[in-house]
Order: C-alpha cells, then structure tokens, then sequence
C-alpha cells in the first residue's frame, strides 16, 4: 500500500516539474546570437487623450545592456515591450506550460505559459505565441507585478528575421489628472468624460527599419 | 490727420505711464520666466505623472516653446489690462487737462482728431505686442533652448519644435487682434466716462466681465459663439492638435467687426457730444 502511495506522489510531482519549452529555448538561443545591434525606429502613439506625431529615434542594443534611444525630438517610448532578447523572461528560474496550438493571423502557433519561480520576478504570467516554423515569437501577453499587462503584435520583414519590423504595443492606463494650473482657461472639464476615462487602453505602433545586426561569431 | 497722429504718438512716446507700461509687460515675462524656472519641472512632472507607468520619455520638454505658451497665457488679464489703462489715458487726459478745448480751437476736425487718437492706440498696443514678443522670443530661446511643446487642451497636444514657433507666432498675431479689440473699447469708455478713474475701473470691470462670459452658456447653440466675450481667446484654437482654418477665421474677423462696431460708437458719440 506504501508503495502504491509513493508511486503516485512522484509521479504527480514529476507532472508539476515541467521542463523549459525547447522551442522557447531555442527562439532564445536565436536572441543570444546577437552581440548588437542599432535600428531607426517610427513611433505612432495611440492613446485617446493624447496627441503626438510621427517620432523617430533611434535604437541601440549590446548584449547584457538595456536598449537604450536617442532622438532630437521629444518621445514617449513604451516602457514594456521591446524586450526582444527577453531578458526580462529569463533573468530568473520559470516553468512553462503549453497550452496547445491555435492559428493567429493566418500562422500556426504554439501557446505557452511563463510562470516565474523566483519572487523577484517583475514577471507575473506571460503567454507567448511561438510561430514554430519561422523559429521567433509573433505575439505575446505580458502580466507584470508592478506595471500592468500588455500585449505584443510583430510582424517580421521576411521569414528568416530574428528582430521584427513591426511591434504594435496595447496597454492598459489609467486616467489624466491634469494640475490645474496647466490648464487653459477655456479648457472645458467634461466630468462624465473623465469618468469614462478611468482606464483607457492605448496603443503604440513601432515600425523599425535599418537594422545593423552584430551576431557572436 | 497725418499730423494729429504723429502729434498723438509723440504725446505717447513721451509721456511716462507708456514706458512704465512696457516696463510692466517686460517684468510680467520676467516674473512668468522665473517661476517656469523654478516650477516648470514640477508642473510636467505632475502632467505626466500617470503616463510613466507605460512610458519613457526621452527629450525636455521645459523649453522655450512651453515658456512663450505660458506667456502667451497672460495676454488673458494682465496685458490688456495695462494697455487699458494706457490707451484710455489719451482720451481722458485731454478731458482732465482741457487739453482736448485748446486742440478743437484750431482748425482741427473732431472726426480727424478722435479717428488720429484711436489709431495712436492701436498702433502703441501693436509696439507693445512687438515688444513682448520679441523680448518673450529672445529670453525664451536664450535661456531654456528650442524643443518640443506640451500644451493641455482637453487633450494632450504634443507639437514638434517648428510647428510650435509656428503656431505661437500666429497665436501671437491672433492675440494682437483681441489687444486691439480692448484697446478700442478703452478709449469708447474713455469718451463715454471722460474722468481717467472712472474709465479705469470700467476698463477693468470689462476685462473681468468678458473673462466671466467667456464660460457662460447663453443658450444661442452656434451664435453663441459668435458674441464678443467667446472670442477674446481665439488665439488659443492655435494649439488645438487639429486646426480649424475656417473658425478661426471667422473668430478673427468677427473680433475685428466689434473692433470697428465699439470705435465707430465712440466717434459718432464724440462728435455728438459737446466738447466742455
């Protein structure tokens, strides 16, 4: 009888410890092959109270550093979202769970689960959409502690990119309180309107172009 | 005529109050340019406190454009104001010195003489409109360098740096047209009241009740706009993200036909009226 029971216990332990995906493992092997790169970088904002036109900056990346921008203008840049070696991911232990397969805009994905085992994760979950064939993830959704959630679309120029030409960032936010003294005198206060701006979700799209890619050699 | 107004102005450009006037407008945007300095940061830091949890921002935005726009703010009250007080005085000086008796004696039309002193009005609020934007331009640039504006207005506009100095200078020239517009009703009122006291604080009381309108809804759907209180703040459609050509048109050149409509009141009421 003892036997028994300790013959399902490990065998229901065993089905908790789940091993990395191989296929996420090998999309970051992909990642880690790049040592730098820099690329010019649009950025359209879609949020409903703000207005801002097309930005340009550029964007630069050495392994083991953030990605860091420069610009002449003023920009917003998303705080989530352009982790593309994702680091953020793996800094510290997860498990993976599979969650099957689906098709997402016409490509055949594999879903996965990210769950962090290390309570010094900003990471909460994520759900990752890992386009198999191509070898590099299309989609994502990001559930982090401390900054909301948000959700991941790229595009990829051709079927051998690693880095992506389009990123369109969606992400929850909370309502403008604005300090009084920055108003102008005629700005109207709509309170109903404000009120329905409690949360707000908001867009940016990113088109990046001109990739200079250094991979370890 | 020509000879009036050249007289009008030289009375201007000599007397006292027109420099203590200048000088008042020049510490406004000294006084506006030092509390930026010290608080511009903390205001944007509070404006764009909620959007750090999605963003990085990357550039300053405590520039010269953010200064002009904080300026431009301040032709609401304090300018026209002052220009109130300065341009009334033109008319109601005469009044108190009995200068305006001696003058008539001459072979002077009243028309000619009450049309030079209105256009001796407008053109000092022109000078000083000059004055505050070329001053307000050179510290502005000088002292807080070019860069992108931020300006709330029921949304939150962002404008690269050219289409800011772009929409302040036309924000600039909008702005003259209602300094024009209470020029020449200071000087109406200086006709209408005679005594400077009294025409100051009519001037003031103008000021304050077009300031009150401005909001009030008095239930006339599109003609509401229409009534002169409404247009005052044209030059603030400048910094509207999207611009409305034909409506701030129209604003301009409804403020300029109440321009006309309270100069014309005080030359047919100066004609009519006795001098003494």
């Amino acid at each position: 009888m003892i036997k028994y029971l300790i013959i399902i216990l490990i065998s229901s332990f065993s089905a908790f410890a789940q091993e990395v995906d191989q296929d996420l493992l090998f999309i970051k092997s992909r990642m880690d092959s790049i040592a730098s790169f820099s690329a010019q970088l649009k950025l359209d904002l879609d949020v409903p109270f703000i207005k801002m036109p097309t930005k340009t900056a550029k964007m630069m990346y050495e392994k083991g550093s953030d990605i860091t921008f420069s610009s002449e203008d003023f920009v917003m840049l998303p705080k989530r979202g352009l982790d593309f070696s994702l680091n953020e991911i793996f800094k510290y232990p997860f498990i993976t769970v599979q969650r099957g397969t689906e098709i997402l805009n016409g490509i055949n994905v594999k879903v996965l689960n990210i769950i962090p085992d290390d309570s010094k994760s900003s990471l909460a979950l994520a759900t990752l959409y890992l386009d198999i064939k191509n070898k590099r993830i299309i989609a994502s959704n990001i559930i982090t502690k401390k900054d909301g959630s948000f959700d991941l679309q790229m595009k990829y120029k051709t079927s051998k990119d690693i880095l992506p030409q389009n990123v369109v960032v969606s992400f929850a936010m909370e309502k403008l309180k604005i300090p009084f003294n920055f108003m102008g005198k005629d700005t109207e206060i709509d309170r109903k309107k404000l009120k329905e701006s409690d949360s707000k979700t908001g867009k940016i799209i990113m088109v990046i172009n001109n990739y200079k890619i250094f991979k370890i050699k | 005529m020509k000879q009036l107004l050249k007289y009008e102005l030289f009375k201007l450009w000599k007397q006292g109050k027109t420099w203590y006037a200048i000088g008042a407008v020049l510490l406004i945007e000294i006084i506006i340019l030092i509390s930026a300095y010290f608080q511009g940061a903390t205001i944007l830091e509070l404006l764009l406190d909620n959007l750090r949890q999605s963003f990085y921002f990357e550039g300053n935005l405590l520039n010269g454009n953010l200064l002009l726009y904080l300026v431009l703010n301040s032709l609401w009250f304090n300018v026209p104001l002052i220009i109130m007080i300065i341009t009334s005085s033109i008319i109601t000086e005469d009044y108190k010195n009995g200068t305006l008796q001696t003058t008539l004696l001459q072979a002077v039309k009243k028309w000619h003489l009450i049309l030079a002193k209105y256009l001796a009005a407008l053109i000092f609020t022109f000078f000083v409109i000059v004055v505050m934007m070329v001053s307000t331009f050179g510290m502005a640039y000088t002292i807080f360098g070019n860069g992108d504006l931020v300006v709330y207005l029921n949304t939150l506009n962002f404008f690269e740096a050219d289409e800011a100095f772009k929409r302040i200078c036309f924000a600039f020239a909008s702005g003259t047209f209602s300094m024009l517009f209470f020029t020449t009703v200071s000087i109406t009122l200086g006709i209408l009241l005679k005594e400077p006291a009294k025409t100051w604080i009519a001037s003031a009381f103008f000021l304050i009740i077009c300031s009150l309108l401005l909001k009030v809804d008095f239930g006339l759907g599109n003609y509401d706009q229409l009534l002169f209180p409404k247009l005052i703040n044209t030059w603030q459609q400048f910094f509207e993200y999207e611009l409305n050509w034909v409506k701030i048109g129209v604003d301009n050149l409804m403020l300029l036909l109440y321009t006309f409509l309270f100069g014309a009141v005080g030359c047919y009421v100066f004609n009519k009226k006795d001098i003494g």
